[in-house]
């Protein structure tokens, strides 16, 4: 195991290197003025362009380009982004939390809702319960991020005024910024608790119950679809009837010896769900108005500001690899039976 | 007895098991008839929208390409005999798209006789749009799918033909493409070219293909393990042979059927994106199009009355999710139809 978990962290800058190689060289679709664009920040370098073309090979062969481009970006250059009037890598640092916290609270649940929905379901195979998740599957991957967070947004928070649109009220928002509360993390449930103000923390948890409503609803149903017909599967194979023979109870039937295999192809479909995952984040962002990676980057692609763009894409190119390696590991552990050779 | 007379006689499609069990599920049947709905919708857009058409002025584009006056839209247009009818129907210029616009007010119009649907901010009609938007759905729809359809069916080919190393790095690289999300790669490629409902169509094709690969080479593989293979290879027929009569053809249906289903994600998802605002430009025929200021509708009015201009965002998203649901109906019966074990 300690060696398959090293042998796949130094396969990490491997994969990251040739991510950074096509991301580079998508870019050569651009002229050298318009790349050399990353780098200026006044006016006075938009008028000496040459000077920065100079200055960072872009006049000069692919490989010397690309090897100034890569040492820029290795040292935290990322160029700077005429969205946010700032450096790639400052906003890059002040949204990510942000987007961070979204993700995690709109994750959890949502496994544990669709692990839960569908094992009900197929224990309770065309009982009441069952067909309900089998409709509420289908509509629910019927229903685009966006316009079920419209509609959300419609009835939740402009009809009866439940729950609040962006990160936290207002009068918190401005504490963050005078400095009466201080950040520490960026996240605004975390640091609610840090500073000794749960009505902070209570008032960011009341912000995110549309973001995560939203995203419960529209994946949880694949994650519904796949549990529910592998949990068939495995309820119908020979050890679960043996350890039903045997006189276990039901519940520990189902639970320890059906659902622990059953979960396996959810795990593999996780490369899936955390790409899809990466997008409702974006979705949801720029609908209720939270200022995460989302609301900054898609208007950036709109403006063609590209550094941030592709600084975007380096990102999520790092946290992707990341994940599988994750993924991975947590296969092993959730099936024993796979081997690290 | 005649050797060609023993073969065996093929059953027809329409009998097989396959089809009984999907006739038989009402799903099904609710699933074909709104996507026959729509089919209608698609194809009648010009004689729907003939209305439309002749009374706002700023239609003129899609008139002139059509080669008609004002005056005669209503009788050309609803008329299968005259030969305009057939142009906008089955060949209309790219101009019919553009949503024609009832002055330019930034205050939508609610339904009224003239415009059935409203107007939405801007001046733009609701129900032209929507009715438009249909054959635009399954143009994007229709060539997403096509095209990653064939680059999945030939990398996924090659990785199960091949085997061995080839294999190996085409599964890699698309284990990278499965998980890299689809948005990211649509904003880099509407940085370079700029936004448009092609860009949108050219990013989802080009990440689209990773999963059919995966999907075939599976079947390949499958396929490639049974005794008919065999008995062909016994037989002496070379490698290729093998692959091209008895292989591929045995290996492809299930793929064909399954990914036609996906043109509903499709659509979804590329609604999502002109939404977003990479997409189709605004006052193109295109229902995410149409949502995009949903928001500024529901956040913009008074505290307490966000429906005050519900029918600019109600309609097209309805329609969206009808959409994905007729697609989605027919490919949940479809997936059951075709597993032995249901």
């Amino acid at each position: 195991m300690t060696t398959f978990i090293a042998r796949r962290l130094l396969q990490l800058p491997v994969v990251l290197l040739a991510l950074s190689l096509l991301i580079f060289g998508m870019m050569q679709f651009l002229t050298p003025e318009q790349r050399a664009a990353t780098y200026v920040r006044t006016e006075q370098q938009a008028k000496n362009i040459d000077l920065i073309i100079r200055q960072y090979n872009l006049d000069k062969g692919f490989w010397a380009q690309y090897t100034t481009w890569l040492n820029q970006v290795l040292h935290g250059n990322l160029g700077y982004s005429k969205q946010s009037h700032e450096p790639v890598l400052t906003t890059i640092r002040k949204r990510l939390p942000v987007s961070t916290e979204l993700a995690i609270f709109m994750f959890f649940p949502t496994l544990a809702f669709g692990i839960w929905m569908g094992t009900l379901a197929a224990t309770h195979r065309d009982k009441l319960i069952d067909q309900f998740v089998r409709v509420f599957a289908i509509a629910g991957w019927s229903l685009p991020t966006f316009v079920l967070g419209i509609w959300l947004l419609a009835v939740l928070y402009g009809y009866f005024h439940c729950c609040g649109i962006g990160r936290a009220d207002d009068k918190y928002l401005i504490e963050f910024a005078k400095g009466t509360l201080k950040t520490y993390t960026g996240m605004i449930t975390i640091d609610g608790l840090l500073n000794g103000r749960p009505d902070v923390t209570l008032s960011g948890l009341k912000h995110l119950v549309m973001p995560v409503l939203t995203y419960m609803v529209v994946a949880s149903a694949q994650i519904m679809r796949v549990l529910r017909s592998s949990m068939l599967d495995v309820l119908n194979s020979d050890y679960v009837r043996t350890a039903r023979a045997k006189g276990l109870p039901e519940r520990v039937v189902n639970l320890k010896h059906a659902r622990r295999n059953a979960i396996i192809p959810i795990v593999t479909i996780a490369g899936l769900m955390f790409a899809f995952m990466l997008e409702g984040v974006f979705f949801i962002e720029i609908i209720f108005n939270i200022p995460g990676l989302g609301q900054w980057a898609v208007p950036a692609a709109i403006q063609l500001d590209f550094p941030a763009v592709i600084g975007i894409a380096l990102l999520t190119g790092v946290i992707v690899s990341i994940a599988n390696l994750v993924v991975d590991i947590l296969y092993g552990i959730i099936d024993p039976r796979i081997s690290f050779q | 007895m005649n050797p060609q007379e023993m073969k065996p006689e093929r059953e027809p499609w329409y009998r097989s098991k396959t089809f009984k069990r999907f006739r038989r599920n009402p799903l099904a049947i609710v699933g074909t008839l709104l996507l026959l709905a729509f089919v209608l919708v698609a194809f009648m857009a010009p004689a729907i929208t003939a209305p439309q058409l002749a009374s706002i002025p700023a239609a003129r584009p899609c008139l002139r390409d059509l080669g008609i006056k004002r005056s005669e839209v209503m009788d050309t247009l609803r008329n299968p005999l005259s030969p305009v009818f057939w142009k906008a129907t089955l060949a209309p210029p790219e101009s019919c798209y553009n949503i024609p616009r009832d002055g330019f007010s930034p205050l939508p119009k609610p339904p009224s006789e003239k415009h059935p649907m409203g107007v939405s901010g801007g001046g733009y009609d609701v129900m032209y749009g929507l009715v438009w938007g249909t054959r635009t759905a399954f143009y994007v729809g229709f060539l997403v799918v096509g095209i990653t359809l064939s680059i999945g069916i030939v990398v996924g080919g090659l990785a199960g033909f091949i085997g061995g190393a080839v294999d190996n790095f085409i599964m890699r690289v698309t284990d990278v493409m499965l998980s890299f999300p689809r948005l990211v790669f649509v904003m880099i490629i509407a940085v370079i070219f700029g936004s448009g409902l092609t860009t949108v169509m050219l990013a989802m094709a080009v990440v689209g293909w990773a999963g059919y690969a995966r999907f075939f080479r599976g079947d390949i593989l499958r396929t490639k393990a049974q005794e008919f293979v065999d008995a062909a290879r016994a037989l002496g027929a070379s490698p290729m042979r093998v692959f091209a009569k008895h292989v591929f053809p045995n290996a492809i249906g299930t793929l064909l059927i399954l990914a036609s289903m996906d043109v509903g994600s499709i659509v979804l998802a590329a609604s999502g994106f002109s939404f977003l605002g990479l997409g189709a430009p605004v006052g193109y025929a295109d229902w995410g199009q149409m949502i995009s200021f949903a928001r500024d509708y529901i956040l913009g009015s008074a505290l307490g009355t966000p429906f005050d201009y519900w029918y600019v965002w109600v309609y097209p998203s309805l329609m969206l999710v009808l959409f994905g649901l007729a697609w989605n109906l027919l490919g949940d019966a479809v997936r059951d139809a075709l597993d032995p074990k249901s």
